[in-house]
């Protein structure tokens, strides 16, 4: 059976509110703070194939837009009413993506029949393991990022399996959090299934089956028609992390984006190998995992913000994930942070959208900003303060129809930050700044968005300051169409000081009573030439503070109240030629070594080695590159030092 | 004001987008009488007059006869939306400058990488930093350095400043450096209007404390000068009663007190729209209802439990919330004006695009083409058989249907099948923010009565109720005024605020009970001194608590025996029963933090009896049969006219009633009854 477009439409808006009466619900009840103030959650409804299709709008995660369920759906059998399946293993049909992640998924029945699931997950703030809250770029088996669960019936027919809930509950930080968020979690699942019978007696079943479809179809529909205002042609563009691990190499992001007619090919060929360390993004090769087309999603709803978005939306894509690599791990890769790894590819994927439709979309979007978290001792008290105080964030990127959204915006619009105020009165430290830093903000005829610094004061002595997830320190946002890339981030200590020490890109650092501490998201970048912005657009950001002077003349060739000069500037500017992609002078640098040609005889190499020697080779042959007098870039010097690396382990070959 | 016995009639004047509405009340029969008239943006204030030529024309009410007279006024709203109010400046506490800029992060739509925040009424270059600066506690950390104020009003008139808000950080705690930086710059210039933060509202949160004080400075020249204005015509036209105003926290206030407390009004329209409602769910023995306010361009929902309205705060006005307690009412879309088309993939979508007044829907015939919510319900022939908005529009149903038949076309369907589906994928729209608005307060609509009112709410009420499985509707007597009937109804009523940021337990119980203490004499003597009330006076004390460890609180009703007697356990008690009924669970052992102590007083005026009319037997009069197109298929439906329906008469759907100011349409499957108050009451077969 086929459903007319006015049903669906009707029917869509009931999945809708279902799915966001499900959201609210777990909202409403969940125990955490965590869940409150982060939204980490998903709710949603999917067909029994496991594809989703309704998740709520106003709350919860955007990362997880038509996650599949099929997986873990297929790992049990034989539902019943009232079942409720469960599982954290990312390892497990790569539906859960890190052990924090708690999923569920509830079989629905009408008449008998199975008709659908509810589905969901929340990040729990700890699920055991080797540090709290289970995360660290350091760890490197999954076995340290707390304890698992395979896809497991946690209720059976509504009876609740307690023994199951008491080995999770015993192996966890926080159990009673846990555990009341677990409830809310049911709770939503139970809101779920009221709302599909709703449904059913409003539409009949075979509508209900034939909407689900329909609305699939939908966004699978739009998502094509976005697709084919694309020009076909291969689009590449790779970007990096700063470290693969603490103190470690950049690690490349590789995409080649193969765009035709109404489909697109997403080749992730040539990006790491796995990591000895937990920035590894477990996808299983999926062809369509969630992990690898957040970005597909941002940038499709970008161009048409009336795309449903559903797991419709990806139908459109078939990715190319070769395994072994950070993109595809295999067990027991650690993948707790897999987080991180995930923004940079969002962000390489709307790189190579932008490249296809550079009017349509903006230039790169600030990133790398870490959750702030303090650990501290009230020294009034005595009592031991253990706080997430504020996400740093920074701007939307430069976009054809204007500036980027200064201090958040492009794809970290969803977070949000802790007042000043409540920071003060929880937790004992001194704010000393929070707000804009200026020319942090890449420059062009669109200004990317610009940074937020936040810097403190702490008052005890073992005070530990967590960033975790810090990225940019290095390596900067991208700028297009002649725009300029944003700055890069900083963490410093003590600043402006005798002691001032540069903190890099670490993400923990233990401070002394009176130590400031000062962090800076990296900015976005520019869209188009700097000297095509109007001079009113320049002395306006200029009299707010957003940029300054010294940059106003250098970037924007703008002296106020001097024509003339301004003239003579912005004409040396606009001589010099425009560059489409300005990644900024740290990753020329970079890439002067590390060539496309380099890259891909290394890539080659790694690929063909077993996957444990897979990191390790290429530290090992990154240590020989370095230390290589002259280099030609050509692939040479690589295979060159892959062979002496061969010569000192034979073993090597497998 | 004083003593309100001699009182015979009270005037409610509402103004909105297109019309001003009044609403008479006489005190002795508790009889009602209502009018529009066109309101007149261009001079605020003029539509009051004309409407009380009109109540002495109409109903032979002369001014000097009325001895209460409320009003809500859109100045103040309209300002913000418009960003019409005056350039101001914003000093803050020395490297804090992107308060408003930064907000709270969260931008307008996190999955579309080009959505930006809206600007702040304030521009980061007009906001200033000044030195000094307190603890989280209060406690005075830098004073201030009154040479960096001198500066800051320097740089703040240079770049266009006409007035000047303060929110310096922890002010909620002590407003000492506010107001000495206030004093001084009344010093320096006296005519200059400076607010501060702590006195607009004391809240912790110093974007959500500065965004209230800005939108308050933003408006309050204008709206101070209107009311003066107001205050002049009315005395001219007679009108010896002291004019009230209505206010977002559902009650009223002076005239004169409005002048400085602007920010307090700017919600008032659709808070005494609920204000009514709930008045009449409680007189007609309701105990859950939903208002549903939906007019030309947009359509509002309240919750109201045991005949009162929730409170929220938050709300938003224009790009902006608005942190003061306001009755908390939900948009659920953009009313009868919705623009219906056809997209690239042949689907029917209904707004968010509106033709709002004007143009308005294609039927009204003032220019507008497209076709609208309005112009699919007069399609499926259920307006169109009689003028609306009191005579002020003739329905041209020839220009609704050449309307309607544009999407027809696009979509493939006859003109009644496209004209239903129009009104039924609005009316799903509208099911979908409902639902959502009752899971996130934990409630089923189906345990609600719906109350539809404004112009086009009886129009699609019952279909939305039926949509969502509610089974009753009520649809008052005067349903295009109720927010005009709200306010005059309206108790004399102010919030009050402090802030105590303490844990619930006896070292901090002293400081509990001298804060009360304080609340309760502030709210006194606003209420005797400011408000010159001399009636029965009510105070409301609660807290806003939580357990420690969250980020948000609940508002918990207290009663005054507990602070009396420092009855701590009864607090504590009282918030783990209100996170239990809000959240689902609640943990006795946890610590509690009070955040902030509040005080609502409130004078009541007498409410009204509204008459009861006599019950009479038989079929109401059929004033014609006319046909009309609902599930699938045209069907034969009687015209009522309101009027004509008394307390007693049945009637069944599909019917239509007609009424001056609106249509009430009736589907098939709901019967109705009208009851001693004359409210249309509709129950699900």
């Amino acid at each position: 059976m086929s459903i007319d477009p006015v049903t669906l439409q009707i029917f869509g808006n009931h999945a809708q509110a279902a799915a966001e009466a499900m959201a609210f619900t777990l909202f409403r009840t969940a125990h955490s703070t965590f869940v409150k103030e982060t939204e980490d959650f998903t709710t949603g409804l999917c067909t029994p194939e496991g594809l989703t299709f309704a998740s709520p709008r106003e709350l919860g995660a955007t990362w997880f837009i038509g996650l599949e369920y099929g997986p873990v759906i297929r790992a049990l059998s034989d539902y019943r009413e009232g079942d409720v399946g469960m599982t954290n293993d990312p390892y497990s049909g790569f539906v859960c993506t890190h052990s924090p992640d708690i999923h569920l998924w509830k079989p629905i029945f009408w008449e008998g029949e199975l008709v659908c699931f509810a589905v969901g997950h929340i990040h729990n703030t700890d699920v055991g393991g080797a540090v709290p809250a289970s995360l660290s770029r350091a760890l490197t088996e999954v076995h340290q990022e707390g304890i698992r669960f395979p896809p497991v019936k946690l209720v059976a027919e509504g009876v609740l399996d307690q023994r199951l809930l008491d080995i999770m509950l015993l192996n966890v930080r926080a159990p009673t959090q846990n555990w009341g968020d677990l409830k809310a979690q049911l709770a939503a699942m139970t809101t779920g299934e009221r709302k599909v019978h709703e449904m059913i007696r409003r539409f009949g079943l075979a509508t209900f089956r034939a909407g689900m479809e329909g609305l699939l179809d939908l966004a699978d529909r739009q998502a094509r028609r976005v697709l084919s205002s694309i020009p076909d042609g291969d689009y590449e563009f790779h970007d990096y992390l700063d470290e693969d691990s603490p103190g470690g190499l950049p690690c490349r992001l590789q995409l080649n984006m193969r765009i035709r007619g109404e489909t697109a090919e997403l080749d992730f060929t040539g990006s790491d190998p796995q990591l000895t360390a937990s920035l590894n993004m477990p996808t299983g090769g999926s062809a369509r995992h969630i992990l690898l087309m957040v970005g597909w999603n941002y940038v499709l709803y970008t161009l048409d913000p009336t795309m449903l978005l559903n797991g419709g939306l990806v139908r459109p894509a078939t990715c190319i994930v070769p395994e072994g690599t950070v993109l595809n791990p295999v067990f027991p890769a650690a993948v707790g942070m897999r987080s991180m790894t995930c923004m940079r590819l969002q962000g390489v994927l709307m790189g190579a959208f932008q490249r296809a439709v550079p009017d349509r979309l903006p230039a790169g979007p600030a990133s790398g900003g870490p959750m702030m978290n303090v650990n501290t001792t009230d020294n009034r008290t005595g009592r031991r303060v253990m706080a997430a105080i504020d996400p740093i964030t920074g701007g939307g990127g430069g976009a054809p129809d204007g500036d980027g959204n200064d201090g958040s915006g492009g794809n970290s619009g969803f977070l949000k930050n802790t007042p000043v105020e409540i920071n003060e009165a929880e937790v004992p430290i001194r704010i000393l700044r929070y707000g804009l830093e200026p020319d942090s903000g890449g420059a062009g005829k669109h200004r990317g968005g610009m940074a937020t610094v936040l810097e403190f004061r702490v008052h005890a002595p073992g005070t530990v300051v967590t960033a975790r997830n810090r990225d940019r320190s290095r390596f900067r946002s991208w700028g297009v169409q002649g725009g300029l890339p944003g700055a890069a981030s900083q963490f410093w200590r003590n600043p402006g000081t005798a002691r001032a020490e540069n903190l890099g890109n670490t993400d923990v650092v233990t401070l002394d009573p009176g130590d400031v501490i000062r962090i800076v998201c990296s900015g976005a970048s520019g869209w188009g030439p700097a000297w095509e912005r109007p001079v009113a657009a320049v002395e306006a950001d200029l009299a707010a503070g957003k940029i300054s002077a010294t940059a106003a003349a250098r970037d924007y060739g703008v002296v106020p109240g001097n024509a003339a000069e301004t003239q003579r500037l912005r004409a040396a500017l606009a001589a010099a030629p425009r560059r489409d992609f300005d990644p900024g002078p740290e990753r020329e640098a970079y890439e002067q070594v590390w060539t496309d040609a380099n890259y891909a005889a290394l890539t080659a190499i790694l690929a063909s080695l077993p996957i444990h020697w897979r990191h390790y080779a290429k530290r090992q042959i990154f240590a020989r590159i370095e230390a290589m007098a002259e280099r030609r870039g050509d692939g040479s010097e690589v295979q060159a030092a892959f062979a002496a690396l061969r010569q000192d382990f034979p073993q090597i070959a497998g | 004001m004083g003593d309100l016995s001699p009182v015979r009639y009270r005037l409610g004047v509402d103004i909105g987008g297109t019309f001003a509405d009044f609403c008479v009340l006489n005190e002795a029969t508790g009889e009602v009488s209502t009018l529009k008239v066109l309101s007149t943006p261009a001079t605020p204030g003029q539509e009051v007059i004309d409407g009380l030529r009109g109540v002495q024309s109409r109903f032979g009410i002369a001014p000097a006869d009325l001895a209460w007279f409320t009003h809500g006024t859109t100045v103040g709203v309209n300002a913000v939306i418009q960003r019409k109010g005056i350039p101001l400046a914003l000093f803050v506490t020395r490297n804090f400058r992107d308060v408003l800029e930064l907000a709270r992060l969260k931008t307008p739509d996190p999955y579309d990488l080009l959505s930006r925040r809206p600007a702040p009424l304030v521009p980061r270059e007009r906001v200033i930093e000044i030195d000094g600066r307190l603890d989280a506690d209060g406690t005075e950390a830098e004073p201030l350095d009154e040479a960096s104020v001198r500066a800051a009003l320097e740089q703040a008139e240079a770049r266009g400043a006409e007035g000047i808000v303060l929110a310096l950080l922890h002010s909620y705690r002590n407003p000492a450096q506010e107001h000495a930086a206030q004093a001084l710059l009344r010093k320096l210039r006296p005519e200059m209007p400076v607010y501060c933060s702590a006195d607009v509202w004391p809240i912790i949160r110093e974007y959500e404390r500065s965004v209230t004080a800005v939108v308050h400075g933003h408006v309050q020249p204008r709206v101070a000068f209107y009311l003066a204005s107001l205050q002049r015509a009315l005395l001219e036209a007679g009108v010896v009663a002291e004019p009230m105003v209505t206010k977002s926290n559902g009650g009223v206030m002076r005239a004169e007190l409005g002048k400085t407390r602007c920010v307090e009004m700017l919600l008032s329209g659709t808070a005494a729209g609920a204000i009514g409602a709930a008045f009449v769910a409680r007189a007609a023995g309701v105990p859950r209802a939903m208002s549903l306010d939906i007019g030309g361009t947009s359509a509002d929902v309240a919750v109201i439990t045991d005949g009162a309205p929730s409170y929220g705060t938050g709300e938003r006005v224009g790009d902006f919330p608005v942190y003061i307690p306001t009755v908390a009412v939900t948009s659920i879309g953009e009313g009868g004006g919705s623009i219906a088309a056809v997209d690239a993939l042949g689907l029917l979508t209904v707004g968010p695009e509106s033709a709002g007044s004007t143009p308005g829907p294609a039927c009204y015939g003032r220019g507008g083409t497209r076709a609208t919510i309005t112009d699919a319900m007069c399609v499926l022939g259920f307006i169109g058989h009689g003028a609306l908005g009191y005579d002020s529009v003739r329905v041209r149903a020839d220009l609704a249907a050449q309307a309607v038949d544009e999407v027809a076309q696009a979509l493939g369907r006859s003109r009644q099948e496209t004209a239903e589906a129009i009104v039924q994928v609005a009316v799903s729209g509208m099911y979908r923010e409902v639902s959502k608005l009752a899971a996130r307060q934990g409630v089923d609509p189906r345990d609600f009565c719906l109350m539809p009112f404004g112009g086009a709410g009886p129009m699609l009420g019952a279909l939305l109720a039926r949509e969502l499985g509610m089974r009753e509707v009520l649809i008052p007597l005067t349903p295009g005024v109720l927010s005009a009937l709200g306010g005059l109804i309206a108790d004399i009523r102010s919030d009050f605020i402090e802030t105590v940021y303490a844990d619930l337990d006896a070292a901090a119980l002293p400081g509990l009970t001298a804060a009360f203490a304080r609340l309760r004499a502030e709210a006194t003597r606003w209420i005797r001194e400011d408000q010159r009330f001399a009636g029965e006076v009510t105070f409301r004390p609660s807290a806003e608590m939580r357990y420690r460890g969250q980020s948000f609180e609940i508002e918990v009703p207290l009663e005054a025996a507990w602070i009396e007697a420092g009855d701590l356990a009864a607090m504590a008690e009282a918030f783990h029963q209100a996170h239990e009924k809000l959240y689902g669970h609640a943990d006795r052992g946890a610590p509690i933090q009070a955040i902030a102590l509040r005080m609502v007083v409130a004078g009541t005026v007498p409410a009204p009896r509204f008459p009861e009319q006599d019950r009479v037997e038989g079929a109401p009069e059929i004033l014609r049969e006319v046909e009309v197109w609902l599930d699938g298929r045209a069907q034969a439906a009687p015209l009522y006219l309101r009027s004509a329906l008394r307390h007693g008469h049945r009637f069944s759907g599909p019917c239509i009633v007609l009424q001056d100011d609106t249509t009430s349409c009736i589907p098939p499957g709901m019967t109705g009854e009208v009851d001693r108050f004359g409210n249309l009451r509709l129950t699900a077969g």
